[in-house]
């Protein structure tokens, strides 16, 4: 399935400026694997070893995947993933 | 509005998100606002900090901003905290006022401020912005859910972070309005809390995310680790430019 992945300014370096890219995947962690396939380097802007980074948020539609399945959320037909990492500026 | 005139509201960081924010809280009728923030005006924070202007380069933040509220709103009550906000004195700081706003430009100073608004149960509102991005998120005094729900711990690599990646002027004030909305709305004893607010200047899009309190979270989990200010906590940390 694919889904659109709506990529933050600071990872728009790895996505040649994209703001929306879109990603194959029956799942979020399956949908991240393509997403290095094509834009290599963005996974370990959004996971580590335990998975996603702590500074990081990931949302199918307005969910966060932390109050889903984690990695192991199910896309279903529409869904688009959004990317929030936490910034500090002002 | 009664709410609002005893209401006593703390801005941590007069930048590009205070500036606007303390204009906005005066304007609401805000009675009391804290100002806390240790930097002088620069030239190059004219664009978006509107409450300088030329003559203020090179001067004290807070005196700048003073002035500027003062003279246009003569019986709002001002108090200064020319200081950063430091481990030291958080909880102090924040105990005196009824909500806090914060729109700094680390990440030391924000976990810092969750965190000892949390334990001295004050509401705070956190809004941050980098280059066309901005977010807002506001907690209400229960601390749940909390920043670190949403955020678990500060980045130590790879993300932009500070002042130097740039800000673009107009998307801070968008931030701040969000932020000063979100903060009457908690005076006014609306729940607003348990959402994420994300603008990007560049499509003029808003996305609002919803979140939970998470049960591990170490400031409001069942288990939370965070019961005091511990300094080591919030040593300064890496930014990308």
């Amino acid at each position: 399935m694919e889904t659109i992945v709506r990529i933050p300014t600071p990872l728009r370096t790895l996505t040649g400026g994209a703001d929306e890219v879109s990603a194959t995947g029956g799942t979020v962690g399956e949908a991240i694997d393509d997403l290095e396939r094509k834009h290599p380097g963005i996974r370990d802007r959004l996971l580590d070893d335990k998975g996603v980074r702590r500074f990081v948020n990931i949302y199918v539609g307005e969910e966060d995947v932390r109050f889903l399945d984690g990695l192991k959320t199910v896309l279903r037909q529409g869904d688009q993933i959004s990317i929030v990492p936490a910034i500090a500026g002002g | 509005m009664n709410r609002r005139a005893n209401a006593r509201a703390l801005v941590v960081g007069i930048g590009g998100l205070g500036c606007p924010a303390a204009l906005a809280l005066a304007r609401a009728g805000v009675g009391t606002i804290g100002l806390c923030d240790d930097d002088i005006v620069e030239r190059s924070n004219l664009h978006r900090q509107i409450l300088f202007g030329d003559s203020d380069v090179g001067k004290s933040k807070l005196a700048a901003a003073v002035r500027s509220l003062g003279e246009a709103f003569p019986s709002l009550l001002l108090k200064t905290h020319e200081t950063r906000l430091s481990p030291e004195r958080a909880m102090d700081l924040v105990g005196q006022y009824d909500i806090v706003l914060e729109g700094t430009d680390n990440f030391a100073t924000k976990f810092l401020t969750a965190d000892a608004c949390a334990l001295a149960a004050v509401p705070v509102v956190h809004a941050s912005a980098v280059r066309w991005i901005g977010t807002v998120l506001a907690v209400g005094a229960r601390c749940r859910p909390c920043y670190r729900c949403v955020f678990e711990d500060a980045p130590t690599d790879g993300v932009p972070n500070c002042a130097e990646a740039g800000v673009m002027g107009p998307v801070v004030g968008v931030v701040a309005a969000i932020q000063v909305d979100l903060a009457l709305a908690l005076i006014d004893a609306r729940d607003v809390t348990g959402a994420f607010v994300s603008f990007d200047g560049r499509t003029d899009a808003f996305r609002r995310h919803t979140f939970a309190s998470r049960r591990d979270c170490a400031l409001c989990g069942v288990a939370a680790r965070i019961r005091c200010i511990d300094a080591s906590t919030y040593a300064s940390l890496p930014c990308e430019t």
